[in-house]
């Protein structure tokens, strides 16, 4: 228990640690960054819809965190999330365009939730399989998918899936019969923001309570050990991936019906390395995801408010200094608390005397 | 003599929950082979690594020819001319010997060819016979060996400590070792000697040094003592051997296990196994005796299932078993505690009951509609942490924070209630003290009353023999032949560990 | 026809110093998972070095000490406090884009126009270039080009025939024996990883001052991952990464070649053309050599 303090703790350090450099490159700017922080935090504070948000932008990062944690169970590195979630992204659009206003609203985002996660698990599973059956280095595989399906994206955007007026390279807008509800009036947070805080509920419930998650978890600890209580590493890499790449799939639901409405080029392009970034951030852990993602979702807006503030002109892409900044730190607060707690540990059996 | 090549004084070591080493002093003199002798864990390694320069020591002090050093790496250590051969050689696999060899020692470019012909030459002056330009990792063990000495001798060693040198050596090839030692310190060189066997400590020590649990205990010139003597030192206790039910003809139990004209074969073309066959019978301790990494591991991977034979059939209990997966076969009773705990049978970082469950998660015990059932799993691990008196608080122990004996005492503990029909041992007391090994040795002879089959694979000649009804012995993935317990004396059996088949008819 | 060829040495070029340098990097046990990251960095640096000096070489010396301050970050976090190696990597890679987006900010504001800069001049060799055919394809490049072509037979001499090339191939495969000879592992390491940051850099630079002649963040465009998987494929040798550099850099080049022109294929797929060949090389190569201890950190009282 006193383990699992000491890494919030750490954790939380180092996050502050990294805001204050970040803080610091604003000198940069020629601005004074305390100023600019206490106006950017007072901006978001108070107002209802920037916290609003917070949770908006949150959504889709818990789901490609957990789709990385999910698989970094099994020792698995699925760098991929990018690219199974713009295929859930393009099944959630083409369904929703399908069949909205034919079909009531509440079955259409049940079917969109099913093919956004098969769509997403599809990709996975072709990886996973590759991993299974070839031995392939799935960091590889995984890494060139996003990019395979990125281009695929680009191409239905200027064919088939292109908008009715075939002047940008977008899909028509969803009607309001297919989008996700709103659940916090005055914001733009929707109900995907629950379906992501249950996805991870259920994820935490999968891994540590079931057998299956246990067998995850025994592959990527130990698949030699694993092997020899029957269960095979091929199986549950399929498994892994085909599950992690339903959840970042979902993310397709979330921001095209809750959100965007439309699936346009250089869609979230960066949420599936921030997915990474968090989940590491979390260290793996389901429940962790949530509160990192609303802190990368904080960050997020942060940056966004900076930059819109009047006068100065703070790019946007403080966004990525802040976040990259922060994970380093973290990074380096792994090692600096393992090995304080080597010294006391050390320092323990001394002072027993022994 | 004069002043003694080395000297350690007051050394004292700690790592983070045990004391290595507590106040030990030795001295090694030139011209003189020192044998370091204690059980598992005695802390005699650990000195000599010190020496080595491999660890720093927390208090005391070393001379080298009477003048106090600081020896903070091994690079140190070797401009003192002080070389350290381990239990587990550190060569590259994929590089030749020569490249093994001149590793450090060169600069600039490296015109190999030259380097091998001189590499040859100080191999013949020792008499060994090393191919200087094969990848090393294709060699015997024996050879890798000898290039670990040569590369000592390379640069100009005159203090060599070998740990454990004959671990992995038929007895043949002791016998070389043991005679390029003499060679060696006659011309003036030393050698400390680390070991828990008594035989070579007596054939070619001067001086023996007696470690137990981290201390000195004593030290005596070797024409000042004997082999029973020196054994009561280094347990400090008398060892009672388990009492073996008489060696009456008991009746021959069912067939559990049976090879049938096993072969393996690996991918690349190498043989593991040729023509192996026997069979084990209810209530019956099999054993396979042989220097390790000549096919008795591979033997335990075809009766656990994760290789298939390339000829041949294995059958259990008379079905045929040769392709099933391990998920069934661990069903069917099959039990295995295999040699490499920390590789293949136990998660260091998972609670004990989560390693129980390592081989009951598709158990309906275990498991209930895709959920583990906690309650049970943790009182049975309990169960299993009494009855088998591991050392731990509790089911939510990491496996990682128990000692070596404690584990391998959960694991048999786990694997004697899956192997309800046939239980396999790889090596089950390798690195453990005497108080662990008693125990694990008393649970096998329980389970061969409960009329189980035992596969008892060891490297340990006394245990196969206080053990086992029939004995195999292995070379080159052969069996060299069968023989009921009593009919081969030690150099018998080092013989046909070499592969040199005997003349007497094998016992099926 | 001709033109292809010659683009595709020219797109060959980052292309192998990448993978030269992650060959020798993962040959000491180091996967530098931040070369997509270095690449970019050096960009921009070999960008603003050349447009603030003028000078195209200060450009470039300013893109090799781009990768390297990377790289010493990455070297620091993963050798020296053996922090997994994909995690920094991927922290760094995001961090690179916002220090390459930030500090162009900062430097140069919101320009009305892209800034420019002169990009390498073609250098034709002396003689060499005059031979028909090749000369045109091979001699009539740019200094990069030319550099490259210097490293393969040095890379190759230096890693299998000297003492620094044994230790560092010993070192990947059984870092205790290294250390058990009186060498410090992690020094070679950290070195490693640095002299392959400066390389990294060089091979992003070329983007910029090589080629397009001027930055954006997307430059790099994953051609860093491209270099990653080479080494891989190649077999953690200079000879593979040169076979594995010269399939993509013909991709890569044919993939240019079509965009601007017309076909039957959608430019999409062209485009994706070297991440797929990548796909299909990485599932059907088997047989590797992998150095034993790639992407394990080393300590010494294990």
């Amino acid at each position: 228990m006193r383990k699992k303090v000491n890494v919030l703790l750490y954790n939380t350090g180092a996050v502050a640690v990294g805001l204050l450099i970040s803080a610091c490159l604003l000198l940069f700017m020629d601005v004074n960054p305390a100023e600019v922080c206490a106006q950017t935090l007072s901006k978001i504070v108070t107002d209802k819809y920037n916290l609003g948000e917070v949770l908006v932008k949150a959504t889709p990062l818990i789901f490609t965190s957990l789709a990385f944690a999910f698989t970094y169970k099994a020792n698995l590195f699925n760098i991929g999330a990018q690219g199974q979630f713009l295929m859930g992204s393009i099944v959630a659009v083409s369904l929703s365009l399908a069949l909205q206003d034919t079909v009531p609203t509440a079955l259409l985002l049940l079917l969109v939730l099913v093919g956004s996660f098969a769509a997403g698990a599809a990709v996975g599973g072709l990886i996973g399989a590759a991993k299974a059956k070839f031995s392939a280095n799935e960091f590889l595989v995984s890494m060139m998918s996003t990019y395979v399906v990125t281009n695929f994206m680009d191409y239905l955007l200027r064919t088939s899936l292109q908008e009715t007026k075939a002047e940008y390279m977008q899909t028509d807008a969803i009607s309001a019969g297919a989008y996700l509800p709103n659940i916090l009036p005055g914001t733009r947070v929707h109900l995907g923001f629950l379906l992501a805080v249950a996805a991870a509920v259920l994820v935490w419930v999968l891994l540590s309570k079931t057998s299956l998650g246990f067998q995850i978890r025994a592959v990527g600890r130990n698949p030699f050990s694993a092997e020899l209580g029957g269960i095979r590493a091929s199986r549950i890499y399929i498994i892994a991936f085909l599950i992690s790449g339903g959840l970042a799939g979902l993310a397709g639901l979330t921001e095209i019906n809750g959100v965007q409405h439309m699936l346009l080029r250089d869609f979230n392009a960066s949420i599936g390395s921030y997915g990474i970034g968090i989940a590491i951030l979390a260290n793996g852990n389901p429940i962790g995801c949530i509160f990192a993602s609303i802190l990368f979702g904080f960050l997020n807006i942060m940056g966004t408010t900076m930059g819109r503030l009047p006068g100065l002109s703070i790019p946007a892409s403080i966004i990525e200094l802040i976040e990259g900044i922060v994970m380093i730190c973290v990074i380096i607060s792994y090692a600096l608390r393992g090995y304080m707690e080597n010294r006391s540990e050390k320092q323990r059996m001394r002072k027993a005397g022994v | 003599m004069g002043t003694p090549a080395v000297e350690l004084q007051h050394v004292t070591k700690c790592f983070a929950k045990v004391v290595a080493n507590r106040d030990v002093s030795l001295t090694v003199n030139t011209g003189e082979v020192v044998a370091l002798l204690g059980e598992n864990g005695a802390g005699k390694s650990t000195i000599m690594k010190i020496l080595y320069g491999l660890y720093g020591m927390d208090e005391g002090t070393i001379l080298i020819n009477g003048q106090p050093v600081q020896i903070k790496s091994p690079a140190d250590a070797m401009s003192r001319g002080i070389a350290m051969i381990q239990q587990h050689f550190s060569l590259v696999p994929t590089h030749t010997a020569a490249e093994n060899i001149i590793l450090g020692n060169v600069h600039g470019y490296i015109p190999i060819k030259k380097y091998e012909a001189k590499l040859r030459q100080i191999a013949q002056d020792y008499g060994f016979d090393v191919p200087m330009d094969r990848p090393v990792g294709q060699l015997a063990v024996g050879q890798q060996q000898k290039i670990e000495i040569l590369k000592a001798l390379y640069i100009n060693t005159s203090i060599l400590i070998m740990d454990e040198p004959t671990a992995v050596l038929t007895p043949q090839e002791s016998d070389s070792l043991m005679r390029f030692i003499k060679s060696f310190t006659a011309k003036g060189n030393s050698v400390v000697f680390i070991t828990h066997k008594m035989k070579e400590v007596m054939e070619v020590a001067d001086r023996i040094v007696v470690m137990r649990s981290g201390a000195v205990v004593a030290e005596v010139r070797r024409d000042e003592t004997d082999e029973h003597a020196l054994a009561h030192m280094m347990i400090g206790q008398d060892i009672v051997p388990p009492v073996r039910a008489a060696a009456a003809e008991e009746e021959a139990g069912q067939e559990v296990l049976r090879f049938d004209h096993v072969s393996l074969r690996e991918k690349g073309g190498t043989e593991l196994l040729r023509d192996v066959s026997f069979t084990i019978r209810a209530g019956e301790i099999f054993g396979i005796a042989g220097v390790s990494g000549n096919g008795q591991d591979d033997i335990c991977d075809v009766i656990s299932g994760v290789k298939q034979p390339t000829e041949g059939a294995l059958y259990f209990c008379g079905e045929e078993i040769s392709r099933v997966s391990i998920r069934q076969r661990n069903a069917a009773g099959i039990g295995y505690v295999p040699v490499d705990r920390y590789r293949d049978a136990m998660v260091m970082d998972m609670d004990l009951a989560e390693n129980i469950l390592l081989k009951g998660c598709f158990d309906k015990k275990w498991v209930s509609r895709g959920f583990i059932r906690r309650r049970e799993l943790n009182r049975y691990t309990d169960e299993i942490i009494a009855k088998h008196r591991v050392k731990a608080t509790g089911w939510s122990d990491l496996a990682g924070g128990l000692s070596g004996g404690n584990q391998q005492k959960l694991v048999l503990g786990r694997e004697v209630d899956v192997g309800k029909r046939l239980l396999v041992f790889n090596q089950p007391t390798r690195g453990l003290d005497m108080g662990a090994v008693d125990r694990i040795h008393h649970v096998i002879l329980e389970e061969k009353e409960k009329k189980k089959a035992v596969l008892l694979v060891s490297t340990e000649l006394t245990e196969i023999f206080e053990m086992c009804d029939r004995i195999a012995v292995m070379h080159s993935g052969r069996f060299m032949g069968i023989y009921r317990s009593g009919e081969l004396t030690t150099a018998q059996i080092g013989l046909l560990m070499a592969g040199v088949s005997g003349e007497k008819e094998a016992a099926q | 026809m001709l033109n292809l060829l010659t683009r595709a040495i020219m797109m060959s070029t980052p292309l192998l110093l990448g993978a030269l340098a992650e060959v020798y990097a993962e040959r000491t046990g180091m996967m530098i998972c931040a070369i997509e990251g270095i690449f970019l960095i050096g960009a921009w640096g070999g960008f603003v070095g050349a447009y603030l000096s003028g000078s195209l070489a200060l450009g470039l010396l300013a893109a090799v000490a781009a990768g390297i301050a990377m790289a010493l970050v990455y070297a620091f976090v993963t050798v020296t406090l053996r922090q997994q190696q994909v995690v920094t990597g991927t922290a760094l890679n995001i961090l690179a884009v916002g220090v390459c987006a930030f500090f162009q900010r900062v430097l140069f504001g919101v320009p009305t126009t892209p800034l420019q800069i002169d990009t390498l001049p073609k250098l034709p060799v002396p003689l060499l270039s005059r031979i028909p055919l090749l000369g045109e394809i091979f001699f009539q490049q740019n200094i990069l080009t030319y550099l490259a072509y210097i490293l393969i037979p040095i890379s190759i001499f230096v890693l299998y025939k000297t003492s620094l090339g044994l230790t560092i191939r010993s070192t990947g495969e059984n870092p205790v024996a290294v250390d058990v000879a009186g060498i410090n592992v992690n020094r070679v390491r950290f070195l490693t990883v640095l002299a392959a940051g400066g390389f990294g850099g060089l091979a992003g630079s070329f983007y910029t001052v090589g080629y397009l002649g001027m930055f954006t963040t997307s430059i790099i465009g994953g051609r860093g991952w491209i270099a990653f998987a080479i080494c891989f494929l190649g077999n953690w040798s200079p000879k593979g990464a040169v076979l594995g550099t010269l399939a993509f850099g013909l991709a890569d080049a044919i993939s240019v070649y079509f965009r601007t022109g017309t076909t039957v294929f959608p430019t999409e797929l062209i485009i994706a053309l070297p991440y797929i060949l990548t796909i299909v090389l990485t599932i059907f190569r088997s047989n590797f050599q992998v150095p034993a201890k790639l992407g394990v950190p080393y300590s010494k009282e294990n």
